[in-house]
């Protein structure tokens, strides 16, 4: 039988609409498959289909999902959605049509419990990673003031998790203007001061030429504190119980090279 | 006298002053920005940097001042050293801390001094400085602060009403250490305001059933400190003076500090080794059974055996001498036996737990739930066999066991280890924290 591959877009809006795609009856739930890319050694008899996103249709499966699965179980997947693994959209896929089958028979499935199937124990790998990067960014994300006094932040996460980052300090830095750009994915999170935030995604090389622009205009007193700072890091440190590879397995490289603490003087 | 000095020439000396204060958690309590003023709390805390010693930056943390009247041996500050001083304004810590953290450098403000003037004289700059933090200043976030001892009661209680932490150190696990290297210190002084911040939060936890807007004391509850291999004591007596605080004083934390010599004073002992981190590092471990694995002091060590293994950690030292309740069965084990499991933390033996409802576990599907098997194997069945022909004897386990770690760097440092997890523990009172994990051991107990 000639397998169908679903192709939709790396969005949550994106792997839910084909979600739909499939519960609306159009493909068999056991063979299809959903990816968000192409394979790229083409499959010999699989077809593949590409879906277009469709926010209605995405809404009405996120809707479900909470209902049937609740709160935590469609974070874990939300999460799992916003990792580079190729096998993600499967994953989440093959999780959410488990958990329906069996909240067919009982009421409060709790899928994530599942972990002895393999694409429930995917969905909770990619999920805890995902969570971890969020947590870490949380810590690791370092603001610049501008000379017009709002605070800049730049960052290239492995997980697209900017819109899951952008809550915590918009609750945070309530009073603050502030920007944090993903200059892995052209997007950047805005938040005016006392404002809601918003994000704009798929920014144009002119704006984001702009934006690494002005992550160099920083204000007077920005340089004061950059190096009150890293004296600081410099002095907590116990030089008896010195441990750079302890240091570096707790802080990977690939945070340091944004953090004001480990920019050369 | 330092009036002269720049910010910068203050915060390296009371940066480096304040190191070798341990806890640098933001944990304990959760709190949402309330709109108009800058900061939140999140109950897990926040890592903000490392180190190069491979410990955790969370807060802004800094003496008041340097100045001391005392003469503790053990200590940088003390009286007789010759040594660069400095004090900061309140202003001046409160616009540190400010800047600090609106550019997410930092969790909040831990806040220590040294003895200036007197204790009350002390602890009155420390709660006006708290005090124009919060409400000048408008600032939301974490305060861990040093309640300090001989000070009037009321200063710490209003403290306590600003403060999300407090801590008095113990400095010396027992009151004959604290008279040999702290002459001026009485172990009475230092237990008054522990127990008088217990029980303002047990207070505190009616009031706020009662109403529930009433102001907040010592939200994040509090911890101590002591100094290890500065003083004789066993790690028998350190474990069981860590567990009466945790009994009797409801601490949250006791952290142990593994003795730096900075004085080079003739009644302290000559590290040739440097700073006991090996021993630091057991301890932590051993704390952490007591905390979250449901064991008790005088199970893991004894008037016979006061000092814990240097080979073996704890919990496998423990089990390969009560070899008689093993193996464990997965798949019917209660929960706080499968705890007891070298190899297995709290977190696999939750997964354990949740999966064998669904279905009957074998080392397979152990080993897909993420349980590591290296240690486990050897206590261990899943219906009724064994993983591979492993026999219960203690020798041979302990070969086994010891010879496997090679990996292992003892001289690293305990405090800031990482334990990979993430977990919510509903079986012990308190919640194991992201900073606290990582001040696990790594891989898990």
């Amino acid at each position: 039988m000639e397998e169908k591959i679903l192709i939709c877009e790396d969005t949550l809006e994106g792997v839910f609409a084909a979600i739909y795609e499939v519960y609306a009856g159009h493909y068999a739930k056991e063979s299809v498959r959903i990816q968000v890319r192409e394979d790229e050694n083409y499959r010999l008899f699989a077809e593949y289909i590409k879906v277009e996103t469709d926010c209605a249709k995405a809404v009405k499966v996120m809707r479900t999902l909470r209902e049937k699965f609740g709160e935590d179980a469609y974070k874990d997947l939300c999460l799992a959605l916003t990792t580079e693994d190729s096998e993600k959209a499967q994953a989440v896929y093959r999780t959410v049509e488990l958990g329906l089958r069996m909240s067919r028979e009982k009421r409060g499935v709790r899928i994530m419990d599942h972990l002895a199937e393999d694409h429930v124990r995917k969905v909770m790998e990619l999920s805890r990673a995902a969570n971890n990067e969020l947590m870490h960014l949380r810590g690791f994300l370092r603001f610049q003031e501008l000379s017009n006094g709002i605070l800049y932040a730049k960052i290239g996460p492995r997980d697209n998790i900017l819109s899951l980052l952008a809550p915590h300090f918009a609750d945070r830095l309530s009073g603050e203007n502030f920007l944090i750009y993903d200059h892995k994915r052209n997007q950047v999170v805005v938040h005016p001061a006392g404002e809601d935030w918003y994000m704009v995604q798929g920014i144009n090389q002119s704006m984001q030429d702009n934006l690494e622009r002005i992550g160099a205009d920083y204000s007077y007193a920005e340089k004061e504190y950059q190096e009150l700072f890293q004296f600081f890091c410099n002095k907590i440190s116990i030089k008896e119980r010195e441990n750079k590879d302890l240091q570096r397995s707790m802080l990977p490289l690939r945070f340091q090279k944004y953090m004001t603490e480990f920019m050369p003087k | 006298m330092t009036d002269e000095m720049t910010i910068m020439e203050k915060l390296g000396i009371l940066s480096d002053a304040a190191k070798y204060d341990v806890a640098c958690t933001s944990s304990g309590v959760e709190r949402k920005g309330n709109g108009k003023d800058m900061g939140n709390c999140k109950a897990g805390g926040i890592c903000h940097s490392f180190s190069a010693d491979g410990r955790c930056i969370s807060l802004l943390k800094i003496l008041f001042t340097n100045e001391c009247i005392y003469d503790c041996k053990y200590c940088i500050n003390r009286k007789s050293n010759d040594v660069p001083r400095a004090t900061f304004t309140p202003e001046e810590v409160c616009s540190l801390t400010m800047q600090f953290y609106r550019r997410n450098y930092i969790e909040g403000l831990f806040l220590s001094s040294g003895i200036i003037k007197s204790p009350d004289f002390t602890m009155e700059l420390i709660y006006t400085t708290v005090f124009l933090l919060r409400k000048k200043y408008l600032f939301n976030g974490y305060i861990h602060v040093k309640a300090i001892p001989g000070a009037d009661a009321r200063l710490i209680q209003m403290t306590g009403f600003l403060a999300d932490r407090m801590s008095v150190n113990l400095e010396l696990p027992t009151a004959e250490g604290l008279r040999s290297l702290a002459p001026n210190k009485h172990r009475k002084n230092i237990l008054t305001p522990m127990r008088q911040i217990q029980n303002g939060i047990a207070e505190n936890k009616n009031e706020i059933a009662l109403y529930r807007n009433a102001p907040r004391f010592v939200e994040a509850g509090q911890s101590t400190q002591m100094i290890i291999g500065a003083t004789p004591e066993s790690d028998y007596q350190i474990m069981s003076v860590a567990e009466g605080l945790y009994d009797k004083f409801a601490l949250k934390r006791v952290f142990y500090s593994a003795f730096v010599n900075v004085n080079e004073d003739s009644t302290l002992p000559a590290l040739p080794g440097g700073p006991p981190l090996l021993r630091e590092h057991r301890l932590y471990q051993a704390d952490w059974l007591l905390r979250f694995y449901g064991f008790r002091a005088g199970e893991l060590l004894d008037e016979k055996r006061p000092f814990f293994n240097v080979m073996l950690d704890p919990k496998a030292d423990w089990a390969v001498r009560h070899l008689e309740q093993f193996p464990v069965e997965v798949n019917r084990a209660s929960y706080e036996m499968i705890l007891r499991v070298p190899g297995i933390g709290v977190k696999s033996a939750q997964r354990i737990i949740k999966a064998r409802r669904t279905a009957n576990l074998d080392f397979d599907a152990l080993r897909k739930i993420g349980v590591v098997l290296k240690r486990a194997l050897y206590f261990i069945t899943c219906n009724g066999r064994m993983m591979y022909h492993t026999k219960l004897q203690e020798d041979y386990i302990v070969r086994n066991l010891t010879e496997e770690k090679g990996n292992l760097y003892f001289a690293r440092d305990g405090v800031t280890y990482r334990q990979i997890s993430l977990f919510d523990d509903a079986n012990f009172d308190s919640v194991p924290t992201v900073i606290d994990r990582q001040q696990a051991v790594f891989g898990q107990l």
